[in-house]
């Protein structure tokens, strides 16, 4: 079984916003609503300055606390594919989930209530296609692929460079990794 | 934050009561979930271009029971490569814009004023025509100007020429490339082309001056240069602001605004003195290396360095780098040029800096431009006009694009002769022109002002008619040829039928001219039959074309300079011109002298502008798509100063110029990342057009603010980055 | 640092705020329902059943859990966005998800409650009871009247745990993530129930009988409050960080400050009054202005529990990982 996952490379990242759209687009995400962002961090004073262009979405956690919380069964970890997803029909608005998300990747769907976040594009990758943001992106700073094929793009990636996940002490396990600098794996 | 209420969730909690509505009402929204998860909700997919900007991404559109659900990247596309930027993405937002032109408008105000009427096609047009005809009679063809950028322009040029008027003005000179391009044409005998013909993914090096890349969002190139950090090549960017580009570079370099062509001049007399530079190339192509060598010898680093505000050893070891590494460095030429009135110089600068480098022509430079060529088919020619095109103004060198300031004046002083009509199509006026005061004093002197456009912008609202035009998803338009590596042509073709009662703009210039006794020059019956025929003179399969929207002809690609593929240079002298015998001749430097600028006064910041990377000029920013990612501009202003001054990052201030023209209210961003010297804005806010319902008065508009501008006397470009303005704490935000 | 985020969400940016006033409600009203559940079952076990001879609240109070909990319950119903599915609460059990475990719960806690409030029916009074079969029941139920009281309190304590255990369960919050919170949730929703208790009893024993009781979990929940808070200190930096609205009076923040100030001057003050209650002589009947002093005292522990459940539900959304 395939082992989904996204790799990030920050230093590709251009900071277009080209995933963003694509996503809303994509998956009929409601006005001002968004399932993936771009994070632009500037440190230094100038004119020694540092920028980090990073984009953000759900980790599909493999120790998930939004599955963990909610108390319908809506949000489940697809056995699978590893992916974390939703059934809408059964999602009674409760909000737990985005509660207990430790990375805000959730939000209720304005129009229609329920809570929605990124589903790794689920649709477009069972029909062989690329997420919509991966498609577009830009700078190639988002790849995805299966971890258990040593010859996938995202594994390839995860070897020959060091990355990292996002609050990684949480222990939710991120199926999102991200490529800050360049080097090898530590 | 405290406990807040949020409205939404008591609307939410009324709507309880309702509770059985509701339930009726979402069972076919369940349905549709269903059969979504189920796959059974399938789209229709139509190839065409985009046109959110001018790089013409080929763009595949799914449509799904005849609404446009999305937009994504053609992969035959070479300016796509199966992506589109996040305005191209946004596509849809333009299509379905609520406060879009619906039909034709007829004023029945004063000009300016915003009153309209609904006409129908046939009473506009005919009102159009008769306009037309009366000016054609009382002053001859010539007094009638057209405005057009963008697609637009193949269906209404020819329908000025036809009528009769060299007088084109295109913003996409004077305010754009021109300098560039003239630059360039004079050191190589052509342009960089657009697409610029970069070859930055196989760089070692990359300049960017200014060229705020990933800001500037030309999809296509920025996927190179996006390409060429991940495999980390080296760039050097000089930029008053720590720009995206900048956040990824080797080398920012914050320089003093206006001072770059020290920079240069410095490089090259440093390549020159210290012989890092491709002896064999400029042995083999170029001509006046002594002139060059003698002409730049008092441009020292030290010198340079005091200009520049750029410490010398920065200097020295980025030209070190750039010889090292010659012939793979690319030296992005811009394409904004038009910033201090001296720019066909200082793009005469990067191309001399190439020539050196020897990168003209070579991996990791630029690539030259594809010879194949399609043939020319058989057309009416064009009547011969009687007076002389004032489009050139008094500029030797001013492209075929024409100078639009030189027909605004001309507008505004019946010199040489008189204008009194003027034609806009795809282009916004009153954003894209210098010195407002100018353009609307024009307008006062016309006798017709039309504007074929999508959207109610600044522009359109001043014109006596409006002609809606259907957005770039529902229509054909001309074949897009591409002259990059390969010879490539590709279909702009409807998506869906037009909304509301829109049209094409082929249409409306077939229509037009009709009423005005031209359609002999309009001779196809739909746009689709005009196509088509094209398609086999040249050889093109359209049923294919119509299948795949773009079309690369094999075999067409010559890029590098080798042995067997010498370069060509159409100079005068038939060589890479190091010293230009032609600009002497018309009496300006033929190696480019530096001019020093004006500085601003204390209490004072240069404005200087550029790019969101999510909106294009001030076309977009009523997108809803668009908007709500960046809904409104803000001034950029230096941390330290901003401490000075008192303000804080988010407060509302207006911006005052030199000559007291005020800006509407716009927030500080205060940031690390620009100098102290200048503020920043990201150009087309602060539309006056109140129809405009997510843009009307979001943010600011830098041209109000650029009332000054320094006229490039080779070209006529608008040099627009020498304007101070000085901040004030918003008074009422009435 | 600069930090420019595109693409936000209104609902989780800059802080989260998906629940307000109505899940707060809910918490103090399903805190007060289990508190006052507990507290029935004490009165009507405690001192072999004679607290409740002849006390209006005997009959009155078991009537209140469900009612009051049936109240509390609309206020969560009210903030779920999709109402139509609630059903599915009932068709899944969620073993990692204390709102499923929660709703479960409030499904046993019911009939729990209503068989005990017929349970407790006085037999004189059956009478009152519309229905014959009803009064049946409540004849066939009293007869199990000490197991069904276990039930009840066991129950009661569940509830009230619960609606901490809500909370603390978020990692992602780190305001409510400390097992601290769901001890402090109970003993403020047992005091809660104690001090309602206080106000519908209409005789001086049991009135005097509760306030001794509140009198301990108040000061337990006094203890308690401090505890959690030096815990919260003393962890990690987005622990420490959560806990300032409490204590910063800026601007963004008064209200926090304002409900911890009310804290710090109601709960001691209800406690001294309480001490007083107990430690005064009081005649054969409780004077008006006796009445008066429980009255206050009882309504300012019960102020204190929604002070607690609003902060801490709001303040919890403002406190983040990263
Ligand atoms: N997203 C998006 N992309 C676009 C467009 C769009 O509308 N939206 N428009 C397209 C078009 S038509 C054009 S022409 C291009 C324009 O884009 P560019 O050609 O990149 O424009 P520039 O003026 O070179 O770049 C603006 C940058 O110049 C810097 N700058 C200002 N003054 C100086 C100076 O004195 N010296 C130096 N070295 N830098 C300075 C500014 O800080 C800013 O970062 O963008 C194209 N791409
Ligand atoms: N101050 C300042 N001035 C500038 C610049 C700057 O950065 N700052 N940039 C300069 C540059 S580089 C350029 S290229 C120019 C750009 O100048 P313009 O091309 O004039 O740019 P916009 O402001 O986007 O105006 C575009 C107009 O075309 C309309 N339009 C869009 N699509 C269509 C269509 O399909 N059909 C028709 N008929 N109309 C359409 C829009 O609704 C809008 O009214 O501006 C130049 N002027
Ligand atoms: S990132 Fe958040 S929403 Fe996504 S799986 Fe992890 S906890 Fe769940
Ligand atoms: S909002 Fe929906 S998905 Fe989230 S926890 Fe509640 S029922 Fe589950
Ligand atoms: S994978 Fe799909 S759903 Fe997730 S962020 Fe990308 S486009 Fe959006
Ligand atoms: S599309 Fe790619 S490069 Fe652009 S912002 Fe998103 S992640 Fe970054
Ligand atoms: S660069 Fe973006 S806006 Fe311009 S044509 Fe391409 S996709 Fe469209
Ligand atoms: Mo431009």
């Amino acid at each position: 079984m395939p082992k989904y996952a996204m790799v990030i490379d920050e230093r590709r990242c251009v900071g277009c916003m080209a995933c963003v759209v694509a996503c809303k687009k994509e998956n009929e995400v409601p006005p001002e609503q968004f399932r993936t962002r771009v994070v632009e961090k500037v440190e230094g004073k100038f004119p020694t300055l540092r920028m980090e262009l990073r984009s953000e979405l759900c980790n599909h956690c493999d120790n998930p606390p939004c599955v963990y919380n909610c108390p319908t069964g809506a949000s489940y970890k697809n056995k699978e594919n590893g992916m974390v997803l939703l059934k809408k029909y059964r999602c009674v608005g409760c909000k737990s989930c985005v509660a207990a998300c430790p990375y805000d990747a959730r939000y209720i769907n304005e129009e229609k209530g329920f809570a929605d976040k990124c589903t790794f594009c689920e649709h477009r990758v069972k029909e062989g296609n690329q997420p919509a943001c991966v498609a577009t992106c830009i700078g190639k700073s988002r790849i995805f692929g299966d971890l258990d094929d040593p010859k996938s793009v995202v594994s390839v990636a995860l070897r020959d460079n060091h990355s990292e996940v996002l609050l990684a002490s949480t222990g939710t396990r991120p199926r999102v990794y991200y490529i800050r600098k360049f080097g090898k794996p530590e | 934050m405290s406990f807040e209420f949020s409205r939404r969730s008591f609307l939410k909690t009324s709507g309880l009561l309702s509770a059985g509505i509701v339930a009726s009402s979402l069972l076919p929204d369940k349905f549709l979930l269903w059969a979504e998860e189920q796959g059974m909700i399938k789209g229709r997919y139509t190839p065409t271009f985009c046109e959110i900007c001018f790089w013409k991404c080929g763009a595949i559109a799914k449509v799904v029971d005849g609404r446009v659900m999305k937009l994504e990247g053609n992969p035959v596309h070479p300016g796509a490569r199966g992506k589109l930027c996040a305005r191209g993405n946004g596509g849809t937002g333009l299509l379905y814009d609520p406060n879009r032109l619906k039909t034709p408008l007829i004023s029945t105000g004063a000009r300016g004023e915003g009153k309209y009427r609904k006409a129908t096609w046939d009473e506009a047009l005919s009102l159009v025509a008769d306009k037309l005809t009366a000016i054609k009679q009382k002053y001859g063809p010539e007094a009638v100007a057209i405005f057009t950028h963008g697609t637009p322009t193949d269906h209404f040029l020819p329908l000025l020429s036809a009528y009769g008027s060299p007088n084109v003005g295109m913003p996409s000179f004077a305010q754009c490339r021109g300098p560039r391009d003239v630059g360039l044409e004079l050191t190589f005998g052509e342009g960089i082309g657009s697409p610029e013909r970069l070859d930055m993914v196989n760089s070692k090096v990359v300049v960017l001056f200014g060229s705020h890349l990933g800001e500037n969002m030309h999809n296509s190139q920025v996927q190179d240069f996006a390409e060429a950090v991940g495999r980390g090549a080296k760039f050097i960017v000089i930029d008053p602001r720590f720009s995206t580009a900048a956040g990824k570079a080797h080398t920012w370099l914050p320089i003093k605004p206006a001072t770059d062509m020290a920079l240069m001049l410095a490089w090259i007399n440093f390549l020159l003195s210290e012989g890092l530079y491709d002896k064999e190339y400029v042995a083999a192509y170029a001509n006046g290396l002594e002139e060059l060598t003698a002409a730049v010898k008092e441009y020292t680093p030290e010198w340079a360095s005091k200009e520049t505000d750029i410490p010398v050893y920065q200097i020295v070891e980025t030209a070190r780098l750039l010889g090292k590494n010659a012939p793979a460095v690319c030296i992005h030429p811009g394409r904004h040029t038009t910033w201090y009135g001296d720019d066909v110089q200082r793009t005469r600068c990067m191309g001399i800096l190439m020539a050196l480098l020897g990168s003209w022509g070579r991996e990791g430079g630029t690539f030259m431009a594809t010879k194949a060529s399609f043939p020319k088919g058989a057309a009416k020619p064009f009547p011969e006009p009687s007076k002389a095109p004032l489009n050139l103004g008094t500029f030797p060198f001013a492209g075929a694009e024409g100078v639009t300031q030189a027909i605004r004046s001309s507008t505004i002083s019946g010199a040489p002769y008189p204008i009194k009509g003027w034609f806009v199509s795809g282009t916004n006026l009153l954003k894209a022109i210098p010195n407002q005061k100018e353009t609307l004093e024009a307008i006062k002197n016309l006798d017709l002002l039309v504007a074929v456009d999508v959207m109610p912008f600044d522009t359109v609202m001043m014109a006596d008619v409006i002609l809606p035009e259907c957005s770039y998803l529902e229509r054909y338009d001309a074949l897009a040829v591409g002259k990059g590596k390969s010879l490539t042509v590709s279909l702009r073709q409807p998506v869906i039928e037009p909304l509301y009662e829109s049209k094409p703009g082929w249409w409306i210039a077939k229509e037009l001219a009709k009423r005005l006794g031209l359609g002999e020059y309009f001779p196809w019956n739909s746009y689709e039959d005009k196509i088509k025929g094209q398609c086999a003179l040249w050889g093109i399969d359209y049923e294919e074309l119509k299948k795949v929207g773009t079309i690369t002809i094999p075999n067409t690609a010559t890029p590098f300079i080798t042995p067997t593929n010498p370069p060509e240079f159409k100079t005068a002298s038939g060589k890479i011109e190091l010293y230009s015998k032609e600009l002497k001749e018309k009496g300006f430097d033929p190696v480019p002298r530096y001019t020093k600028h004006q500085q601003p006064a204390k209490g004072e910041f240069r404005l200087i502008y550029g790019r969101s990377a999510v909106h294009t000029f001030s076309r977009t920013t009523n997108n809803p798509e668009l908007h709500e990612l960046y809904p409104e501009n803000e001034v950029w202003l230096n941390t330290e100063k901003a401490r000075e001054m008192g303000f804080s990052n988010g407060d509302y201030v207006t911006l005052k110029n030199q000559d007291g023209a005020v800006s509407n209210r716009i927030k500080v961003k205060v940031t690390e990342r620009i100098r102290e010297d200048c503020v920043y804005m990201v150009h087309g806010f602060g539309t006056t057009s109140k129809e405009l319902k997510n843009a009307f008065r979001k943010g600011a508009d830098d041209q109000g603010l650029i009332t000054r501008y320094a006229v490039d006397p080779i070209c006529g470009g608008t040099g627009m980055r020498v304007n101070f303005v000085r901040l004030e704490k918003e008074k009422n935000n009435a | 640092m600069e930090i420019t985020t595109t693409g936000l969400n209104a609902i989780t940016s800059p802080h989260l705020h998906v629940w307000d006033w109505r899940v707060s409600l809910y918490l103090f009203l399903g805190g007060l329902s289990a508190g006052l559940a507990i507290m029935t079952s004490i009165l009507h076990v405690r001192k072999g059943g004679s607290l409740a001879e002849g006390e209006r609240a005997a009959i009155s109070a078991p009537i209140y859990v469900p009612v009051i909990l049936s109240i509390g319950m609309i206020f969560i119903f009210l903030d779920l966005e999709r109402k139509l599915n609630v059903f599915w609460f009932y068709l899944t059990v969620q073993p990692l998800s204390p709102m499923s475990w929660g709703s479960w719960g409030l499904l046993v806690f019911y009939p729990v409650s209503i068989m005990y409030a017929l349970a407790m029916f006085p037999e004189q009074k059956r009478h009152l009871l519309k229905f014959r079969q009803l009064q049946e029941l409540s004849e066939l139920l009293s007869r199990y009247k000490l197991k069904l009281a276990a039930l009840n309190f066991a129950m009661g304590i569940f509830i009230g745990v619960y609606t901490g255990v809500l909370l603390s369960s978020f990692v992602a919050r780190p305001l409510w993530n400390s097992a601290i919170l769901p001890v402090l949730f109970l003993t403020s929703a047992m005091s809660a129930g104690a001090a309602f208790m206080i106000i519908i009893s209409n005789q001086k024993k049991v009135k005097l009988y509760f306030t001794k009781v509140d009198i301990w979990l108040v000061l337990a929940e006094m203890v308690l409050l401090p505890l959690f808070f030096y815990g919260q200190y003393t962890s990690s930096g987005a622990n420490r960080e959560s806990i300032m609205p409490f204590f910063t009076f800026s601007h963004d923040y008064f209200l926090y400050g304002i409900g911890m100030l009310l804290l710090l001057v109601i709960l001691p003050i209800a406690l001294v009054m309480k001490y007083l209650e107990v430690k005064e002589d009081h005649g054969e009947d409780l004077t008006a202005s006796e009445l008066m002093k429980m009255n206050v005292s009882a309504l300012m522990v019960l102020a204190g529990g929604m002070i607690i459940r609003f902060t801490f539900v709001y303040a919890g959304q403002l406190s983040h990982l990263s």
